[in-house]
C-alpha cells in the first residue's frame, strides 16, 4: 500500500475507534450505575439509561441565564471535542501511532486539560455561588493531580524510552513480565488514582450526589441544560471510558490490533469493549464499598499516589 | 555598511528622534509622534535581530572620549534571538502606549525614558564586549526605574517599588561588574571572544560564575532575588510592565546563556545543579504566590518569576545533561529554554497589556472587584483568554509547545551514571508538573474571575472597550501566541540553529520533530484531528440550534437562588482558598476574623469581618533582617556627617594627605 | 522458568513490597493498619531471604527465612495488635507532620537513600547491575526503610507508633544486611532478632502502662528526668 492510502486507512480506523467509544461511553456510565444498584439491592434502570437520557436531552432547548456569555455556549462543545480527541488518540482498538499525531501521553493529558478548563470556566460563567465553588474545587484537584499524572507517565515511559502510548502498550504486550514488575504495578495504580480524581469518581467526587456541600462536578453544570447538558455528560463519559480503556490496555495488553487488517481491528473492538465493560463493572462495585473523602483529605490521597508514582520511577532506576 | 550595521545605527538615530519628539511636542500629538518613533526604534531592533538570527554579521564600533576600549556592537545569532524578541515586544508595547498613556504616564520624561529603555534593552543582546553590555544594562536599568516612578505623585507604593527596584537592579549591576572583572583579570581584553579563553574549571571561573549568576538572577527575578518584581510590575504603567516582564527580565536569561554557553562552557557539575535548584525554587514559589494573588498585575508578575524559573531550570538541565554526554536530550532542554523565552514574551506581553486595558476601562486591578468584562470588552477578553491559555500551557499555544519540549527533555534524560544527575531528573519533573498544574488554576482564575460572571464593583459594571491602538497591540500579541502554537516547527528550527543545536527540524504541517529524543509534535494536525472527530457534533449543534433555538435571559438557577447579589459570587480570593489551605505552611497567610455580636445574644453575629493578607514569606524572612542591618549601618554612618563645613573640609584635607602619602611610597 | 528468573521475579516482588509498605506506614495513621503492614513487611523480608537462599544455594538461609517469618511476620505483629487492642484508640491523631508533607518527605528520602547508597553497592562489588550478587542494587530500598523508620520515630507522638517506626528501622537494617552480606551469620541474626523482640515486648507493656497511668501514650508528656 502506498503512504497516503495507508494513512487514510489508519485514519479510518481511528474514526471507527471514536465511533465505538461514543457508542460505548454512555453504556460505561450505565454499567457502573447498574452494578452499584444491584449491589445495593435495587433493580437499577438498565445499562442503556444514560443513552436514553442523552437522547432526551438532545431534544430539549438549552436555557441560558441572563448574562451568560459565549463561554456558556462554547464550553460544552469544547469539553466534548476534548473527550472525542482523547478517544481518538488513546490506543484502544489499535496500538499504532498516527504518523503526524502520535499518541504522546503528554499531548493526551493536555487535551484532557482543555476539557477540564472549559468545564471550570462554564461553572464560573453565570456567576452563581455554586458554580464558582465547583469550579474552584475542580481546578484545585486538577492542579494537584498534574504531578502524579506526569510522574506516572514518566514511570511508564522509562522501560520503552518514549511517552508514546502505543509503544508502551506494545512493549508491555511483548514483555508481560514488565506488567507485574513493581515499577509497572505502582505506575498503573498511581494512574488509576488520578484517573478517578480527574473523572470525578469516588472517593474524590461523588458522581451521584446533589448535596451542595460535597459536589464538585455537578456544581459546575448546575446552570447547563438541554442539549448543552447532553454534550457535557457525553464528554465526561467519553473521558471516563477512554481512560478506563487505557488502563485496560496497560494491564491486559492483549487483543489490541497492531496491524490494520479488518480481522485484527474487529478483534480489537471486541477486546476493548470487554475490557472497558469489565473495568466499569469493577468500578461500580468498588464504589459501593467506598465513602467520599473530605475535600481536604483529597490532597493526602493524591500525595500518596504521587509517592507511588515516584517510587515507580525510583524502582525502575534500581531494578531493570 | 551592511544591513545589520544600518539597523544598529538606525536604532541610535531613532532613539534620539524619539527623545526629541517626546520633549518637544505636547498633548495628544506627543503620544502619537513619540509612540510611533518608539515603535520604529523597536522595529529597527527587531529587524536587526532577524538579520542576525538569519546569520548576517555586522559590527558597529563607537570610539568614546573615555579612556576605555571602544564600544562595539555585533549581535551573534543567539543575541539576535533576544534582540528580535525585545524588538517585537517593543513594537507592540509602543503601539499600545499611544492609546494607553495618559496623565503622568504620558509626560515628557516618561516617553523619553521609554525610548531610552528600548535602546538600552536592544543594546544588551547586541553587545560584543563587556563595556557595551554593561552600558546598555545600566541604561536599561535606569530608564526602567524612571518608568516605575510614573505614578509616584498619587501612589505611595510606587515610590517604594521604585526604591526596591533601584536597589536590586544596582546590586545586580555590582555583581555583574565584579563577575566580569574576575574574568577580565584572567585574560587580556574585555571582548566576549577574549573572555571565552578562561579555563572553566579554575576557581576564578567558579567565582565569576557565582557573581554573574547572582547578577543575572536578580535581573531575571529568580527566587530569592525576585522581591522587586511583584512590586515594580504592578506600579509601572502597563506597557512598561509588559516590556519589563516580557523582554527585560529575559536579558537576565540571555546573560545566563551567555555565561554557560559562550563564555564558560563545560563548567563543573555543581553550576548546573545550582541553576536547576534556583529554577525549580523560582518556578514553584512564583506560581504558588501567583495562584493566591488577587491583584491582577501582581499575579502576572509572580507568574513571570515562575516562567523565568522554568527557563533557568531548562538551561541548568541542558548544561547538566551535556556534561553527562547526553547530547540529544541536552539540546532538547536548551531548545525548551529558548521556546519558553519566545512564547513567554508573546503571552506575557498580551496578558500585561490586557491587564492594562482592564485597568484603563474599570480603574480596578483587584480581581475581587472585577467580573463580567467579556461582555463589555470582547476584544480584550478574547486576547486575554488566548494569552492565558498560553500561560497555562494548553494546546494549541506557544506555552504548550515549550512545556512539551521541556517534558520530553526530562523523560529522555535517560539513566546517567552519575547518581546525583539521575536523582535530579525525577525531582525536576515533579516540580515542572506541579508548576504546570498550578499555572492552570492560576490562569483559569485570572480569566474566569475577571472576564466571566457578574461585575463585582461599579467600575467593572461600567467598563467600556479600549481604543483601537490598544486593541491592535493586544490582538497582535495573541496572534503571536497562536502562531507559535500552530507552527512550532519552523520557529524551533530557527531557534535551534541560533543556539547551534542539531536534531531539531520542521515536520508535517508546521510540526516539530526532535530527532535527538525521537519525539514528534504537530499541533496543526492535532487540531485538524480534533475538528474532524467533532465535526458530526458541530453539524448537529448547528442543525439543532436552528430548529430549537436556546432560551436566553432567564434567571440563573443556582439551586433556587434567584435573589443572589453579585457579592455572593466566588471571588479570586475564595477561588484560591482550597489551595491556600493546602499550602498553608509555605504561604503563611495572615488571617483575621472579627465577629461583632448582636447586643441581645452572643449566639447571633451581627457582622463578620474577614481579612486575609499573603505577604511574600521570603521577603519578610530574608530581607527584613538585611534591611534592618543596612539601616543600622546607615544610622551609624550618619554620625560622620554633622553638617559642619569644617568637618567636610577636614575630610578633604585628610584625604589629600593620605593620597600624597600613598603616592609618595 | 529457570530458578534464576524466578529468583529475579521474587526479588523484584519482595523489594517492591518492602518499598510500598514503607510508604504506606507514613500514609496510614491507624495503628491497626500499621500492625497489618508490619506483618506484610515481615513476610516480604522472609521472601527476600528465601530468594537469596535460592541464588546463593545456601540452605541455612532457609532456616533464617523461617525464623524471620515467624518473628517479624507473626510474633511481633500479634504482640503489637494485642497491645493496640488493650491501649484503646488505635489512631495516631495528630502526627507532627501532616500526611501530605510526610509523603512528599518519603519521596525525598527515597532520593537521598538512592544517592547515599552508592558506596554500599560498590563495596559489594556491583555498579548497580543485577549480576552483582543477589540484588546489591536493591540496597537503596533498605536505606529508604531505615530513613523512613527514623522519620516515623521523629514525627509520631504515641509510643506505639514510635515502636512501629523502630521496627521499620530494624527491618531496613536487616534488608541491607541480607542484601550486602548475602546473609548475616545465623547466630548474629538470631541475637539481633531476639533483642528486637525484647524491645517490642518492653515497649508494648510500657505503652500499656502509660495508657492506664496518664490516659494517653503521648511521648511528648514524658519530659521530666528522674533518677
Amino acid at each position: 500500500m502506498s503512504g497516503p492510502l495507508r494513512t487514510a486507512g489508519h485514519l479510518l480506523v481511528v474514526l471507527f475507534q471514536v465511533a465505538v467509544m461514543v457508542g460505548l461511553a454512555p453504556i460505561v456510565a450505565g454499567i457502573t450505575r447498574q452494578a452499584r444498584a444491584r449491589l445495593e439491592g435495587r433493580a437499577g434502570a438498565g445499562v442503556l439509561q444514560p443513552w436514553r437520557d442523552v437522547r432526551k436531552l438532545l431534544g430539549k432547548r438549552p436555557v441560558h441565564a441572563a448574562g451568560a456569555s459565549l463561554v456558556t455556549r462554547a464550553a460544552p462543545m469544547v469539553l466534548l471535542a476534548s473527550g472525542l480527541t482523547v478517544a481518538a488518540l488513546v490506543p484502544l482498538v489499535a496500538a499504532r501511532p498516527l504518523p503526524l499525531v502520535p499518541d504522546d501521553l503528554f499531548v493526551v493529558v493536555s487535551v484532557l486539560l482543555v476539557g477540564t478548563v472549559a468545564l471550570a470556566l462554564l461553572g464560573l460563567d453565570v456567576g452563581s455561588a455554586f458554580g464558582g465553588m465547583g469550579s474552584s474545587r475542580h481546578m484545585m484537584i486538577a492542579a494537584i493531580v498534574e504531578p502524579t499524572v506526569l510522574m506516572a507517565v514518566y514511570a511508564l515511559s522509562i522501560p520503552v524510552g518514549s511517552s508514546t502510548l502505543s509503544l508502551i502498550v506494545a512493549d508491555r504486550r511483548s514483555d508481560p513480565t514488565s506488567i507485574g514488575s513493581p515499577a509497572g504495578v505502582l505506575a498503573v495504580v498511581a494512574l488509576v488514582v488520578v484517573i478517578l480524581a480527574e473523572t470525578g469518581r469516588l472517593p474524590v467526587d461523588n458522581p451521584s450526589t446533589h448535596l451542595e456541600l460535597t459536589m464538585v462536578h455537578e456544581a459546575m453544570i448546575l446552570e447547563t441544560s438541554g442539549r448543552d447538558l447532553a454534550w457535557v455528560e457525553l464528554g465526561s463519559w467519553l473521558r471516563l471510558a477512554a481512560l478506563l480503556g487505557l488502563v485496560g490496555n496497560l494491564v491486559l495488553p492483549w487483543g489490541v490490533a497492531t496491524d490494520l487488517s479488518v480481522g485484527a481491528v474487529l478483534l480489537g473492538v471486541v477486546a476493548i469493549v470487554a475490557k472497558i465493560a469489565l473495568l466499569a463493572g469493577l468500578l461500580g462495585a468498588v464504589e459501593v464499598a467506598m465513602a467520599k473523602l473530605r475535600l481536604f483529605r483529597v490532597p493526602e490521597l493524591l500525595a500518596g499516589s504521587f509517592v507511588l508514582a515516584f517510587l515507580a520511577v525510583t524502582a525502575s532506576y534500581l531494578v531493570a | 555598511m551592511n544591513a545589520v550595521e544600518i539597523g544598529l545605527a538606525a536604532q541610535g538615530v531613532l532613539a534620539l528622534l524619539a527623545v526629541v519628539l517626546a520633549v518637544r511636542t505636547d498633548g495628544a500629538r506627543r503620544n502619537v509622534l513619540a509612540g510611533t518613533a518608539c515603535a520604529a526604534l523597536a522595529g529597527a531592533g527587531a529587524f536587526t535581530g532577524a538579520l542576525a538570527v538569519a546569520g548576517h554579521e555586522g559590527s558597529l564600533t563607537l570610539r568614546t572620549a573615555l579612556p576605555l576600549s571602544p564600544l562595539s556592537l555585533a549581535p551573534d545569532r543567539l543575541g539576535g534571538v533576544f534582540l528580535l524578541v525585545a524588538g517585537l515586544v517593543g513594537v507592540v508595547a509602543s503601539v499600545y502606549a499611544i492609546g494607553y498613556a495618559h496623565g503622568a504616564a504620558a509626560s515628557r520624561s516618561q516617553w523619553a525614558a521609554l525610548a531610552l529603555f528600548l535602546l538600552g534593552m536592544q543594546m544588551v543582546p547586541a553587545a560584543a564586549d563587556v563595556m557595551t553590555f554593561l552600558l546598555g544594562w545600566e541604561l536599561m536599568a535606569a530608564a526602567s526605574t524612571v518608568l516605575v516612578l510614573a505614578e509616584q505623585a498619587h501612589r505611595a507604593p510606587a515610590r517604594e517599588a521604585a526604591l526596591w527596584y533601584a536597589v536590586m537592579t544596582h546590586l545586580s549591576l555590582v555583581a555583574l561588574l565584579a563577575g566580569f572583572a574576575v574574568l577580565a583579570a584572567q585574560t587580556d581584553g574585555t571582548g566576549f571572544a577574549a573572555l571565552a579563553a578562561v579555563d572553566p574549571s579554575s576557581p576564578e571561573a567558579s567565582l565569576a560564575f557565582g557573581l554573574l549568576a547572582l547578577g543575572f538572577g536578580a535581573k531575571a527575578g529568580v527566587v530569592p532575588l525576585h522581591v522587586w518584581l511583584p512590586r515594580a510590575h504592578p506600579e509601572a504603567p502597563s506597557h512598561a510592565s509588559a516590556l519589563m516582564s516580557a523582554a527585560m527580565v529575559k536579558m537576565g536569561v540571555y546573560g545566563l546563556l551567555l555565561v554557560t554557553l559562550r563564555l564558560l562552557p563545560g563548567g563543573p557539575t555543581w553550576w548546573a545543579i545550582v541553576l536547576v535548584l534556583l529554577g525549580a525554587t523560582s518556578a514553584l514559589y512564583g506560581i504558588l504566590q501567583a495562584s493566591v494573588a488577587s491583584d491582577l498585575k501582581r499575579l502576572l508578575a509572580y507568574s513571570t518569576s515562575e516562567n523565568i524559573g522554568l527557563m533557568v531550570l531548562a538551561l541548568g538541565l541542558a548544561v547538566l545533561l551535556r556534561g553527562e554526554g547526553l547530547a540529544g536530550p541536552a539540546s532538547v532542554a536548551l531548545l525548551a529554554c529558548l521556546l519558553l523565552v519566545v512564547s513567554h514574551a508573546a503571552f506575557k506581553t498580551t496578558l500585561f497589556l490586557g491587564a492594562g486595558a482592564v485597568l484603563h476601562a474599570t480603574g480596578e486591578r483587584d480581581l475581587d472587584r472585577l467580573g463580567g468584562l467579556i461582555r463589555t470588552m470582547p476584544w480584550t477578553g478574547a486576547a486575554f483568554a488566548v494569552a492565558a491559555m498560553g500561560a497555562a500551557s494548553l494546546p494549541v499555544t506557544g506555552g504548550f509547545v515549550a512545556e512539551w519540549a521541556l517534558l520530553q527533555a526530562l523523560i529522555h534524560g535517560g539513566r546517567p551514571e552519575d547518581r546525583l544527575v539521575a536523582a535530579t531528573i525525577p525531582l525536576a519533573l515533579a516540580v515542572v508538573a506541579l508548576t504546570a498544574g498550578l499555572a492552570l488554576l492560576t490562569f483559569a482564575k485570572a480569566f474566569g474571575i475577571a472576564f466571566l460572571a457578574r461585575p463585582r464593583s461599579v467600575g467593572a459594571a461600567s467598563a467600556h472597550e479600549v481604543p483601537r491602538t490598544m486593541r491592535a497591540a493586544m490582538v497582535a500579541g495573541a496572534v503571536g501566541v497562536v502562531v507559535i502554537g500552530f507552527a512550532p516547527g519552523p520557529i524551533a528550527a530557527v531557534l535551534a540553529t541560533s543556539a547551534g543545536l542539531r536534531g531539531v527540524d520542521a515536520f508535517g504541517l508546521g510540526g516539530l520533530r526532535l530527532a535527538g529524543v525521537g519525539a514528534v509534535l504537530d499541533p496543526a494536525a492535532l487540531t485538524l484531528l480534533g475538528v474532524l472527530v467533532t465535526l458530526p457534533a458541530l453539524v448537529a449543534v448547528l442543525v439543532l440550534a436552528r430548529r430549537r433555538p436556546t432560551v436566553p435571559d432567564v434567571d440563573a438557577w443556582g439551586c433556587g437562588g434567584l435573589r443572589t447579589s453579585p457579592r455572593m459570587q466566588y471571588t479570586a480570593t475564595s477561588y484560591a482558598e482550597p489551595l491556600m489551605r493546602i499550602f498553608d505552611d509555605v504561604l503563611q497567610p495572615a488571617r483575621d476574623v472579627e465577629v461583632t455580636h448582636v447586643a441581645e445574644s452572643r449566639y447571633l453575629a451581627e457582622r463578620v469581618q474577614y481579612r486575609q493578607a499573603v505577604d511574600d514569606v521570603i521577603e519578610v524572612r530574608a530581607y527584613a533582617g538585611l534591611i534592618r542591618s543596612a539601616n543600622r549601618l546607615a544610622d551609624r554612618a550618619r554620625g560622620i556627617q554633622n553638617g559642619s563645613i569644617h568637618r567636610y573640609l577636614a575630610f578633604s584635607f585628610a584625604a589629600l594627605v593620605l593620597v600624597l602619602v600613598v603616592v609618595a611610597r | 522458568m529457570t530458578l534464576t528468573t524466578l529468583a529475579e521475579q521474587l526479588l523484584a516482588l519482595s523489594t517492591g513490597a518492602l518499598l510500598v509498605t514503607t510508604a504506606l506506614f507514613v500514609w496510614r495513621r491507624s495503628l491497626r493498619a500499621a500492625t497489618r503492614l508490619l506483618a506484610l513487611q515481615g513476610v516480604a523480608l522472609a521472601v527476600l531471604v528465601v530468594t537469596i537462599a535460592i541464588t546463593e544455594r545456601a540452605l541455612e538461609l532457609v532456616l533464617v527465612a523461617a525464623m524471620v517469618l515467624a518473628l517479624k511476620g507473626v510474633v511481633i505483629p500479634v504482640v503489637l495488635r494485642r497491645a493496640v487492642r488493650v491501649g484503646g484508640s488505635g489512631r495516631e491523631n495528630a502526627p507532627r507532620l501532616n500526611p501530605t508533607a510526610g509523603l512528599v518527605t518519603v519521596a525525598l528520602l527515597t532520593t537521598v537513600a538512592y544517592l547515599v547508597s552508592r558506596p554500599l553497592t560498590v563495596a559489594t562489588g556491583g555498579q548497580g547491575g543485577s549480576e552483582a550478587g543477589p540484588g546489591a542494587f536493591a540496597v537503596p530500598i533498605g536505606m529508604t526503610m531505615v530513613l523512613v523508620g527514623f522519620l516515623l520515630l521523629v514525627t509520631r507522638r504515641r509510643a506505639m507508633s514510635q515502636l512501629v517506626g523502630f521496627l521499620v528501622l530494624d527491618n531496613g537494617i536487616a534488608t541491607v544486611g541480607f542484601l550486602t552480606a548475602a546473609g548475616v551469620p545465623f547466630v548474629v541474626e538470631l541475637g539481633v532478632s531476639l533483642d528486637v523482640l525484647l524491645v517490642a515486648l518492653i515497649l508494648a507493656v510500657l505503652s500499656g502502662r502509660m495508657g492506664t497511668l496518664f490516659g494517653s501514650a503521648d511521648v511528648a508528656d514524658l519530659t521530666e528526668l528522674r533518677d
